[in-house]
């Protein structure tokens, strides 16, 4: 490959392909060219038959057939790719419900008095959550009641005998019986990542089906996690509603201290948005502009659908952000957050800033941060930035011209008050007239990761773009929805040329409801990937109204590019809800026949959801689509 | 086809991961993916395999392409002959399982499929520039060379080794 | 200097292979082959193939197939050779003179019938020997319901098997106690047995034809030492061979059961060698001398003849008397060295698996490993011919050997 082809194949992108080129030009390496250096990859990892899981390993089962059929303790293929999946899913469990309970002691010092920086932006938000968790209302004080709702939450961590609230409380009736029946209500969030660990030890659970049954607890557990977390950044920093923004590195300002937050929590970012309007004066009398927040990640779409942050560029590209020459700082908390980072920020004379104690990067600068501290710290690291733009000002800088304008930040709460405007009695009915008559085939959920496995964007462009011809209502989180926001999909503008004429109607109709002038994007932007609670919510909401299972409706979810075990449990906790759930990359299960068909196949039985693992967007297009078809045909649709 | 390049273990950089048993698999498997390879009938075999010296070695061992490649004349159907690349190939048609090159292999690398009742064997990968298992290999301990070049290399290697340890001393 | 004449007697293993030999170290070489078969060479294994038509006659030619890649070499058929005039170097065949200045003997051997069926050879009794022996058989082949297999060697269970597979049924009569004695004891011939009971071959031992029963010259059915007459179309003798040495007779070239020759498989008169099953070589074990009718040996023969014969003095490493692989109702084995340990002082170890055999037969002192019976799991077989032929001390792999868990790290030193 020569000349661009070599960028197109690692982008879809523009803006990322032209800093490619300049990343080559300077011989600055990146995660393509360190994915290239890795191939091929290790056989045994991909299909799952690797196991260090004790010192008499590692072990490796022959995926051909041949000796070795075991390991030395005796694990077969199936014992051993379900232990491995299992972990995967206590990992993503831990680290979204870790952003939750991140969230959880927020509050509590709070309302403690020791986060004098955080107040309660959304009051009604948390009366509706403390009702969902039984928690009376009567004669409470909001702080009181933000107390009673995070020491709630606090509580679903340890293993009790109610199960897990955020589990049982948002879940509609069938799902709950599904679920129980599986013995797969979470008992607590972190006694399920606990017995993960535990029973995937050396010498406990060996029973391939019994250790998936146990992944698919923990994968509600990873629900309840997210839920949580949407809950309370919601109650803490405000419930999102629609807003005009713009996405991609020509978000970036060259005259302006330019700062990107990256990774996931706003507990730190959005102190840094709100410090960077205190400190602008400083920034001026440096000689610039102003401060230029944007996002990368998951934190860039909490920014964006509360305060219409723009968002630089997602995940597998998040280095090029520093390539452009034009970022001062990168902060970042945790999670995705890729530890190369650092190398090219001193290639390119610019600063990664870790904030949290359990996420350093060697040769980042570290600014602990704490809730007690959260405006002082948050300026610190804004004064870092600073600093870096008196060096870089006079340098040239390459920002590509290349941004989309996005409408970002639609709550199930903002869906809701969207579709009142329409039918103020009875706001659901006219989505599902539309679903029945057809005009919606079904909706979908993209969620996940860019992996640089994938040509970045490819699966979920080509996917979407099928969905949306075919009428079916695209909903996003995460860098999925990166993906599709930098790409225009989020971009009213382009319902014409993506939408198929019924989908096209609905969008209008419910736009011109709101006195948008116009319809709503073609792509629904729920959030940050802890935001799939919302999709969660939207079809808990859907099947309560209408009385049917989730099981049964035309809902589908694809992680297209899926990276983090994250994605991995989320895609656990879709399939417990019922849906037919894509993966455009292959997990680490094929070493295991049985686990391989339990996980595509026979799991359909159980919870009415199952994987569908298709590493080709056009046929995965066509999956989703026969599935949501199946399921239309089912309801007599 | 004079001195044809042939693949050589520097025992000291296998590890033992057994990448290449696996990039050898995928190799020769219908659909040249490892993904589908795995789930391939006939069950895919890969032609050499990692193997343990006494001392705790790893050692790939896979087909030499003897000079007097005893298995081709020992074949009782014709059915090993060596290829214009100066590789022996066995001819699957014309194979009928009978093992006799197996029994007379030194380096014990012929393997039976027992589905396709066929022995299997490195071809060196005919559609390759460079055999798969040498391109997998992640620390380099299998080279695709000429023997003298090889040979050259080595010398070079403990030449610069000795250089450095010299200067080391002064 | 006129170019030097080679003459090979005998078309088949060790014959093509030294013509092949030959042509590769000198491609202008002047080389006849003189064969008495009228079909060009051919891989005589194979003809049970021929009999289920799973191989043509044109599949199984040697020539062009394997190592033989000259096309072109010279081979008189129906050309038996009579008479050697070792004085005046001609040898004599179909009322011809052929002069040499180098000759191979690769006479070969033919099928040997026991004295009590001398005599009684008419339609329908076969020794599977030649491709001709093979068209005859089949074409009674349709008419024929049941066919008696005298002798339970390797020879005999193929062609049983071969004839099992086109629905006929067989018949194996076995004088020893058990089949395949001779490459095998009875209690390893277990696992074989049973895959050969299982396949429908009706199996009777420690019983001996004594005539065959005829109507018309055909066969009409055997007829055992216990009196008792087995019924069937056609009778298969399987006995083992006889070298062809008949026409030495007052050639002065030394025969001692077949033609004598050195390390150099040099016969007793200059100029002229033997190779093959007519040749009598020796055990690299036991150095005892001895005659086979294995393939590999003749090959690996003549291939040291021919570079004996061209002047590039080879020794001949010599071939165990057992060494054989194959596989019989599905399951694979290689026997090879000594394995009859009855009557020897031998350190032997058994493995009797359900599904596999293993015998490991080592010297009295237990240094060296001397003969093994693999069935089953048969792989990397030739690393243990390679440690049998060396004689090489083992005892720091013999834990590996006993438990077959050699590969090739193991044995490099």
């Amino acid at each position: 490959m020569t000349g661009h082809d070599e960028f197109k194949a690692r982008s879809l992108d523009t803006a990322v392909q032209e800093t490619l080129k300049k990343a080559k030009e300077k011989g600055i390496e990146t995660v393509w060219d360190r994915y290239e250096k890795m191939l091929p990859q290790c056989g045994f990892g991909d299909t799952g038959l690797c196991c260090r899981h004790c010192l008499q390993g590692p072990c490796r089962i022959n995926p051909f057939g041949d000796e070795p059929k075991t390991g030395i303790c005796g694990a077969t293929a199936d014992v051993m790719v379900a232990r491995g999946i299992d972990r995967a899913i206590a990992a993503g469990t831990a680290a979204h419900s870790g952003h939750a309970k991140h969230l959880a002691h927020t509050m509590l010092k709070m309302t403690e008095g020791k986060a004098k920086d955080y107040t309660i932006k959304d009051a009604d938000k948390l009366k509706a959550v403390a009702k969902r968790l039984g928690i009376s209302i009567e004669g409470k004080s909001d702080m009181q009641l933000a107390k009673e709702v995070a020491e709630t939450a606090l509580g679903d961590f340890a293993e009790k005998h109610e199960g897990v609230y955020w589990a049982t409380t948002v879940l509609n009736e069938g799902r709950k019986k599904v679920l129980s029946s599986l013995n797969a209500i979470p008992k607590g969030i972190d006694h399920e990542v606990s017995e993960i660990m535990h029973r995937t030890l050396y010498g406990v659970d060996a029973d391939a089906v019994n250790l998936l049954l146990g992944g698919l607890r923990c994968g509600v557990a990873d629900l309840a996690g997210c839920y949580m977390g949407t809950d309370l950044a919601d109650i803490l920093f405000g419930t999102p509603k629609p807003v005009i923004t713009k996405a991609n590195m020509g978000v970036l300002k060259a005259d302006m201290v330019n700062i990107a937050a990256h990774g996931h929590n706003p507990v730190l970012s959005e102190m840094i948005v709100k410090m960077a309007e205190e400190m602008k004066d400083e920034a001026i009398s440096a000689g610039a502009k102003g401060i230029n927040i944007v996002g990368i990640c998951c934190t860039g779409n909490e920014l964006m659908e509360r305060h219409g942050i723009p968002a630089c560029t997602h995940s597998v590209s998040q280095e090029m952000a520093l390539l452009t020459g034009a970022l001062d700082a990168i902060v970042v908390d945790y999670q995705c957050i890729m530890p190369s980072l650092v190398t090219v920020a001193e290639c390119m004379g610019s600063k990664v800033i870790t904030t949290m104690d359990i996420c350093k990067i060697t040769g980042a600068e570290h600014v602990e941060f704490t809730e007690q501290e959260a405006g002082q710290k948050a300026k610190e690291v804004i004064k870092i930035a600073i600093e870096t733009f008196k060096r870089r000002k006079s340098k040239a800088v390459d920002i590509p011209n290349v941004q989309s304008t996005v409408i970002a930040g639609f709550s199930v709460e903002a869906i809701v008050s969207a579709l009142m405007n329409v039918n103020p009695n009875d706001p659901l009915k006219p989505l599902l007239d539309n679903i029945k008559n057809g005009n919606i085939r079904g909706v979908c959920l993209f969620a996940g990761c860019n992996n640089v496995k994938v040509p970045q964007d490819k699966n979920f462009l080509t996917i979407a773009k099928k969905l949306l011809k075919n009428n079916v209502l695209v909903l996003a989180t995460g860098c999925g929805a990166g993906a599709l926001m930098r790409h225009g999909f989020m971009d009213p503008a382009n319902v014409e040329g993506l939408c198929g004429e019924g989908l096209k109607a609905v969008l209008t109709a419910i736009g011109q409801a709101n006195n948008l002038g116009g319809p709503l994007p073609p792509v629904i932007h729920l959030g940050s990937c802890v935001d799939n609670s919302r999709a969660v919510a939207l079809v808990v909401h859907i099947s309560n109204y209408l009385g049917v299972d989730i099981d049964k409706l035309p809902v589908v979810a694809s992680a297209a590019e899926a990276v983090s075990e994250k994605a991995v449990s989320i895609g656990v906790y879709a399939v417990a809800m019922g849906l037919p759930t894509h993966v455009g990359v292959m997990l680490p299960v094929l070493g295991s026949p049985t686990v391989t068909s339990i996980l595509t196949d026979k799991i359909k039985g159980l919870t009415g959801g199952y994987f569908i693992v298709d590493l080709d967007p056009e046929t995965s297009a066509d999956k989703l689509l026969s599935a949501i078809n199946e399921r239309r045909k089912a309801l007599g649709l | 086809m004079k001195n044809p390049k042939e693949i050589f273990v520097n025992v000291k950089k296998c590890t033992g991961c057994k990448t290449c048993e696996i990039a050898c698999a995928v190799e020769h498997s219908k659909a040249k993916n490892l993904y589908s390879a795995i789930s391939e009938l006939p069950t895919v075999k890969p032609r050499l395999s990692v193997e343990w010296h006494l001392s705790g070695k790893s050692i790939p061992v896979l087909c030499r392409q003897c000079d007097d490649a005893p298995c081709m004349h020992a074949c009782i159907t014709g059915a090993i002959r060596r290829d214009s690349r100066g590789v022996v190939v066995t001819d699957t048609d014309k194979c009928i399982g009978c093992w006799t090159c197996v029994m007379v292999c030194p380096f014990g690398v012929i393997g039976r499929h027992l589905q396709t009742h066929k022995a299997y064997r490195c071809d060196r990968c005919p559609d390759r520039d460079t055999p798969a298992c040498v391109q997998a290999c992640p620390t380099g301990a299998l080279v695709f060379a000429q023997s003298d070049e090889y040979s050259r290399d080595k010398r070079l290697a403990f030449v610069s080794e000795i250089a450095e340890a010299t200067k080391e001393k002064a | 200097m006129q170019n030097t004449r080679y003459l090979i007697i005998g078309g088949s293993a060790a014959g093509i292979a030294c013509a092949q030999t030959i042509k590769d170290n000198i491609p202008k070489a002047d080389v006849t082959i003189l064969s008495d078969e009228p079909d060009k060479p051919y891989f005589r294994p194979l003809i049970p193939y021929i009999l289920t038509g799973k191989k043509t006659v044109s599949d199984i030619s040697m020539l062009g197939s394997g190592p033989y890649t000259h096309r072109d070499l010279k081979v008189l058929t129906g050309c038996m050779a009579s008479k050697v005039d070792t004085v005046n170097k001609i040898v004599f065949a179909n009322t011809q003179e052929y002069p040499y200045d180098k000759l191979l003997i690769a006479s070969g051997s033919r099928a040997n019938i026991p004295k009590e069926l001398e005599g009684q050879l008419c339609k329908g009794v076969f020794a599977l020997r030649k491709l001709n022996d093979a068209r005859e058989m089949i074409e009674i082949l349709p008419s024929t319901k049941h066919v008696v297999m005298l002798g339970g060697g390797l020879v005999n269970l193929k062609t049983a098997f071969a004839l099992v597979e086109i629905g006929i049924k067989v018949t194996l009569v076995v004088q020893s106690l058990e089949i395949l004695s001779q490459i095998m004891e009875p209690q390893d011939a277990y696992l074989l047995k049973d895959a050969i009971v299982k396949s429908g071959i009706n199996i009777i031992t420690g019983k001996k034809a004594v005539g065959v029963i005829k109507k018309n010259n055909s066969a009409l059915a055997v007829a055992l030492d216990d009196q008792q007459e087995i019924p069937c179309e056609i009778v298969c003798i399987g006995k083992g061979v006889k070298p062809n040495v008949e026409f030495l007779d007052g050639s002065g070239i030394k025969v001692d059961g077949g033609v004598v020759v050195d390390r150099f498989t040099a016969c007793n008169i200059p100029d002229i060698y033997s190779a093959g099953d007519v040749a009598v070589t020796y055990n690299p074990i036991t150095g005892q001398k001895v005659l086979t009718g294995l393939w590999t040996n003749a090959v690996e023969m003549g291939k040291c003849a021919g570079l004996n014969m061209i002047g590039c003095p080879t020794a001949y490493a010599g071939t165990f008397g057992v060494m054989n692989a194959t596989q019989i109702g599905g399951i694979p084995f290689v026997s090879m060295g000594t394995v009859h340990t009855k009557d020897g002082d031998f350190e032997v170890y058994t493995h009797k698996g359900r599904d596999s055999y293993r015998k490991v037969v080592f010297s009295k002192d237990g240094t060296r490993l001397i003969g093994i019976i693999l069935i089953s799991d048969i792989s990397k077989a030739g690393i243990y011919r390679y440690l049998i032929r060396e004689g090489r001390d083992i005892t720091s792999i013999k834990d590996l050997i006993i438990n077959h868990k050699i590969n090739y790290a193991s044995v490099m030193k």
